[in-house]
């Protein structure tokens, strides 16, 4: 570790830590679980003037239900959030993500929240949230607002808390009985950021698809809501259902690039099947159950 | 050289899996690697680099830095005028090219090293690089292979971007005649990408002078007697004043064979600044700027009969040597192994290496294991066209135990080697037919299994042509406390060769494993030796041992027969026990011994005190070690992800001292040859920069990817060398990655041929199976092409003397020939020959005598005199010599004034650059 120098705080609440990340006029970065935030620290690839160490903070961490929603901390590391009994019982497409993220020795230190709102367009986390119709807390000197996820991520890692903003908690819509989850991730390796990947929930009553929250990860510059799939698929009766026919429609709204890994053609031809093996895989299920 | 082959041979340690001696230290934390080091007043060091790939450096604005407080120093290139350094090869040789140990004048890669700042910790002198301001005039680099051969000169004094050539220059007319009319020729052409070593511990040293001149330097490396001596002489510093020190190393992978440029600019900073200094190097430097490896393309050309049967073969071949490699390299050793266990009657071949504007080429596992992936994936190719069994193809081709010996067209001379035999063991382990049926089967659902094979041979703990690597040696003692200390000069780099080699010598001497101690982490201690490197440490350093133990147990016995007043012959040491048969029947302790040996000298013989001894062991010239490896894949054709379902190899090499060391390497090397073939690359933008700069985008394979292999240890034939052990370092990154493109190019050939692109991602493998055209990548040149030197370099210096002045050939065709009046001959010569082991330079006579020309070559205590003719300027002479093998150099060169250029031709090898200066006065 050969950080550049900043002066690092690890304040007790929300209040004080809001107030740190004013004061420093947007020079501060918030750390949590520095699973991303340490290695580029320590390569000098981010060099904050102030580092708010937030992890001190208790009100930000745990999970808590609401009315129809589940309310989680955004200090919650990854692998308390997996073992936890209430999103296991209430949000299993929100636990199946966070099996995929990083590998058992990251996910101890990563957190919830730091994923969110890192913005890495590659993550499981921010797509879930897109997916589910999830918002953020977010609260700053000036006051507290919300943002749907939906409206959270612009760009790569770009996002649209302000630099004085502390994102405070993430409330995710619990959906009804009778939802089943999607979701596949193509990596490079186990525990890597998806080349492709798919996530979301169906809601089916009497046979047919009630609510759909689909979205993409690895495949566009932020995590893509895939809007015209949704639109498509609510309305319809299941055992109509053609995975085939709608893979086209499925990704549609993405906007996959070339990189070092993969094509954009990679992306879009495995999309299409992951799709189709996701949806293919998620009515099964629910037939069997 | 010692002839008498023992028998196989396990013992009470040797053969056995017995726990390493290091693994309590590693495996808790207390290992102690160089970031482990700290010494009083050290300082830090970090580097302001490069952030272009090829420019001049207009101005170098140190003031930022060198106000900030707690900066110590800010040292370049001309501070470090004063040192005299030659950047020498591994081999100990000249550079090709002046490499300056810091930025001087110009930048030649992303990361070139252009400022060290000197601080009192790191993040001071991180803090001072980056407020150092370089401008430069930045110029278009030459990245690729390609750029290389058509681009604008990477070194301006040099007259071309070839760094080191050899093979033939123009193509064989008979050998083109014969692969021409030959009933199958396959062709296959691909580029190898660009590997980084990876060694989990980085580059890193700490220097720290003394009083007196001396110098102790810690490092990171594969020899701590090699890299001393490598300092001493690159440095021209008593090799009294140099001690380098290298307890645990976190693998090296041939990266840290020897010092290069950080090493040195931090070693010459503390002798400069009179300091401690301390650099570890950091993941972002090692990915970017430590010596890298591979990058090479290859069209290789075989001829087959009707039957099979190989006719002849060619191969064009060029390796990215970077802006500075260490040694520039044309890696001569693919050539010699690319079919040295096959049945060829013709081979020819032309290899370059290229200078470019990347990061410099360094050794990697296996450095010409190339070889192997070309010759296995052609055959496999060529078995399917001419609708031959692969394995049958292998089979009439390879040499036998009962063909040898052999010698290969290469000049290489087989006495034992057998991959044919381990792959007759390979397939008694696995059911080819029962496989095939089961990948007809699958196919029919839509699932592609796949099955490679490959084999090879791997030179091992050579001992001729390489000056560096010919010995190993031990020193072992019995302690007055009756223990045993041995000093090697082995050096472990995580693989456990202080287990190994207290295996040995336990076992030799008789004495319990527990009670041997091994150290090989200080040149100052024990004798010269290479370390870890070109898989010699059980050959050549087991047999150190074997032989020092040998010394050591006849001395502990007389000793002992002398006190108790028996023969010798009636002593046995057993388990730390000397047992005394005959008259006198009792037991000793080898502590009671050991008392009197050190305490009571009285009373042993002669009356020398101690029991101690040494040995330098010289190995065969080379020992071969032989494998046949299986993979069974199975390619999700949806996605291109191969997935490994098996893993089988089969290797002979010879006795083993640790089973599961042996194994420990073959794994690692297999998962290095996974990691090369689906998904580690080291890249380049445009412009030189490199794009997989973490571990982010530079991909390593982990757990996840590497399977459990199957071992089959064939040890029935032991090889020459003592104790009939054969290496085993390299092979499995030599000989995995043919064994895995094979199993996925079987996968997918309903597909068609996979055309071979590294590495094969999914979605290379996807567009394959898709007919889609990828990711577009130069393509290797045809064989067929001209050579394509840069406009302004000579492809045959020996017409154009002018080179030799480094001034621009005149446009007008010059007379090659002809004869310059008054060109004087006669006189004292230094001479320097550009070989394949890099630049040799030495001193000569020549003498004329009318059209009559006589010489003498002077190098190494050593005279060779030869005979010749003389036209005008113009001299002509031949050279027989025997080693390394047995060929005849012919010379011919034209003298300039003062200056003599030439070629040296050697058979098969090509030719080689020569040039000399006239000794004055």
């Amino acid at each position: 570790m050969k950080p550049a120098p900043f002066d690092y705080y690890a304040p007790a609440s929300v209040e004080e830590a809001c107030q740190l990340l004013a004061d420093a006029g947007g020079g501060a970065t918030v750390l949590a679980g520095g699973q991303t935030l340490m290695p580029l620290l320590a390569l000098r690839m981010s060099q904050p003037f102030v580092l708010v160490d937030i992890t001190r903070i208790r009100a930000l961490r745990g999970v808590s239900r609401s009315g129809a929603t589940t309310r989680i901390g955004p200090v919650t590391r990854q692998n308390e959030a997996l073992a936890d009994a209430t999103l296991q019982q209430h949000q299993p497409l929100l636990v199946t993500a966070l099996r995929h993220v990083g590998h058992h020795q990251t996910r101890n230190r990563g957190t919830v929240g730091g994923s969110i709102a890192l913005g890495e367009p590659a993550a499981e986390l921010p797509a879930t949230a897109v997916a589910l119709g999830a918002s953020v807390e977010v609260r700053s000197v000036r006051g507290t607002r919300t943002i749907p996820a939906q409206e959270l991520y612009f760009g790569p890692y770009a996002t649209a808390l302000e630099p004085d903003e502390l994102l405070t908690a993430v409330d995710v819509p619990e959906w009804p009985a009778g939802t089943v989850s999607l979701f596949r991730e193509i990596a490079m390796r186990p525990g890597d950021f998806a080349l492709v990947g798919l996530t979301g929930a169906l809601t089916v009553a009497d046979g047919v698809v009630t609510r759909a929250g689909v979205a993409w990860f690895g495949m566009g510059p932020t995590p893509i809501k895939a809007r015209q799939l949704e639109a498509a698929l609510v309305g319809q009766r299941v055992d109509a259902l053609d995975a085939g026919a709608l893979t086209e429609l499925a990704i549609a709204d993405t906007a996959p690039f070339d990189d070092l890994h993969a094509t954009a053609e990679y992306r879009r031809t495995v999309g299409r099947r992951v799709f189709a093996a996701a949806l293919g895989e998620a009515l099964n299920l629910r037939k069997a159950a | 050289m010692d002839d008498a082959r023992p028998a196989a041979t396990t013992g009470r340690y040797i053969g056995q899996r017995v726990a390493r001696k290091e693994d309590t230290r590693l495996l808790t934390g207390r290992g102690v690697y160089v970031d482990d080091v700290g010494v009083p007043g050290m300082l830090h060091v970090a580097f302001h680099r490069s952030p272009i790939a090829r420019g001049r450096i207009r101005s170098i604005d140190l003031s930022a830095a060198r106000a900030l407080p707690g900066v110590f120093a800010l040292v370049t290139a001309d501070d470090l005028a004063r040192f005299k350094v030659d950047m020498l090869s591994f081999f100990l040789a000249q550079p090709v090219v002046p490499v300056p140990v810091l930025a001087n004048g110009r930048v030649t890669y992303v990361g070139d090293p252009v400022v060290m700042v000197v601080a009192q910790d790191r993040y001071l002198a991180e803090d001072a690089a980056g407020l150092i301001v370089v401008e430069y005039d930045e110029e278009d680099p030459v990245v690729t292979l390609d750029d290389a051969k058509t681009g604008a000169l990477v070194h301006p004094d040099t007259d071309s971007n070839v760094a080191a050539a050899t093979g033939a220059e123009e193509l064989d007319e008979d050998l083109e005649a014969a692969l021409a009319a030959a009933a199958h020729l396959e062709t296959l052409a691909f580029r190898h990408q660009r590997i980084s070593q990876s060694p989990m511990e980085t580059r890193g040293v700490v220097a720290q002078p003394h009083g007196s001149g001396e110098l102790t330097v810690y490092l990171s490396c594969q020899g701590p007697q090699l890299c001393a001596r490598w300092f001493a002489q690159a440095l021209e510093l008593p090799q009294t004043s140099i001690r380098v020190i290298s307890k645990d190393v976190g693998g090296s992978f041939g990266l840290k064979g020897q010092p290069w440029r950080e090493e040195v600019a931090v070693v010459l900073g503390a002798m400069l600044l009179r300091r401690p200094l301390k650099w570890i190097e950091d993941r972002l430097e090692n990915l970017t700027a430590a010596n890298q490896a591979r990058e090479q393309e290859i069209t290789l050309r075989a001829a087959f009969d009707a039957e099979g049967r190989l006719v002849a073969s060619h191969a064009d071949y060029g390796l990215n040597n970077g802006a500075y490699p260490q040694g520039a390299d044309s890696n001569i050793a693919v050539m010699m192994f690319l079919w040295g266990a096959h049945k060829l009657p013709a081979f020819s071949f032309r290899a370059r290496g290229w200078f470019t504007n990347t990061v410099g080429l360094a050794a990697y596992r296996g450095p010409w294991a190339i070889e192997s992936l070309a010759r296995e994936v052609l055959l496999d190719r060529a078995a399917r066209r001419m609708g031959i069994d692969p394995i049958e193809l292998r089979r009439r081709n390879l040499i036998r135990r009962s063909d040898q010996p052999w010698t290969t067209p290469m000049g290489l001379e087989l006495t034992d080697i057998s991959p044919a035999e381990c792959l007759d063991v390979l397939l008694q382990k696995v059911d080819v037919a029962a496989f095939r049926a089961e990948q007809a089967a699958a196919r029919r659902e839509g699932r592609y299994l796949g099955i490679g094979f490959a084999t090879y041979i791997e030179p091992t703990a050579g001992s001729t042509g390489v000056a560096v690597l010919m010995s190993e040696s031990a020193h072992l003692r019995v302690e007055p406390t009756g223990t045993v200390t041995a000093v090697v000069s082995t050096h472990s780099q995580g693989h456990g060769t202080q287990t190994t080699m207290a295996q040995v010598i336990a076992d030799r001497l008789g004495v319990p494993y527990e009670h041997v101690e091994v150290y090989e982490d200080d040149s100052s201690r024990g004798g010269y030796g290479s370390g870890a490197y070109g898989s010699r440490q059980a050959v050549a350093g087991g047999g150190a041992c074997i032989r020092a133990a040998d010394l050591l147990l006849a001395r502990i016995r007389e000793s002992a027969a002398h006190i108790l007043g028996v023969r010798t012959d009636d002593i046995v040491l057993r388990n730390g026990v000397l047992h005394v048969t005959g008259d006198k029947p009792q037991t000793v302790s080898l502590r009671d011994l050991a008392d009197i040996a050190y305490g009571d000298p009285d009373r042993m013989p002669d009356g020398h005190a101690g029991l101690e001894a040494q040995y330098r062991y010289r190995p065969p010239p080379i020992t071969m070690t032989s494998a046949a490896h299986a993979c069974i894949v199975e390619v999700d054709a949806q996605t291109g992800f191969v997935k490994i379902r098996r893993w089988v190899t089969s290797e002979d090499c010879g006795n083993m001292i640790n089973p599961a060391i042996v194994e420990g390497q073959i794994a690692g090397g297999l998962a290095q040859a996974i990691g090369s073939v689906l998904m580690e690359e080291v890249s380049f933008d445009a412009r030189g920069n490199p794009t997989a700069v973490t571990y982010k985008d530079y991909m390593l394979p982990t757990i996840f990817d590497v399977p459990e292999f199957e071992y089959h240890h064939d040890a029935s034939m032991p090889s020459q060398a003592e104790g009939g052990f054969r290496g085993v370092g390299e092979g499995g990154c030599i000989v995995g990655p043919p064994t895995l493109v094979n199993a996925i190019a079987d996968a997918l050939i309903p597909f068609g041929e996979l055309e071979l692109e590294l590495p094969l991602t999914p979605a290379r493998l996807l567009a394959h199976i898709e007919q889609r055209p990828e990711i577009a990548r130069p393509k290797p040149a045809e064989a067929s092409e001209a050579p394509a030197p840069a406009a302004d370099a000579p492809a045959d210096p020996v017409p154009v003397a002018a080179a030799a002045h480094n001034v621009p050939a005149p446009s007008a065709p010059q007379e090659p020939f002809a004869p310059a009046s008054g060109a004087r001959i006669d006189g004292g010569w230094k001479f320097v020959l550009s070989t394949p082991m890099g630049p040799q330079a030495f001193d000569g006579r020549l003498a004329t005598d009318g059209d009559q020309l006589s010489g003498v070559f002077i190098m190494n205590m050593d005279e060779a005199h030869f005979t010749g003719t003389v036209t005008g300027n113009q001299l002509k002479w031949d050279l027989k010599v025997t080693k390394p093998m047995k060929i005849t150099l012919k010379y011919e060169a034209v003298v300039e004034g003062d200056t003599l250029t030439g070629k040296c031709k050697m058979g098969v090898f090509g030719s080689a650059k020569l040039k000399g200066e006239r000794v004055k006065g």
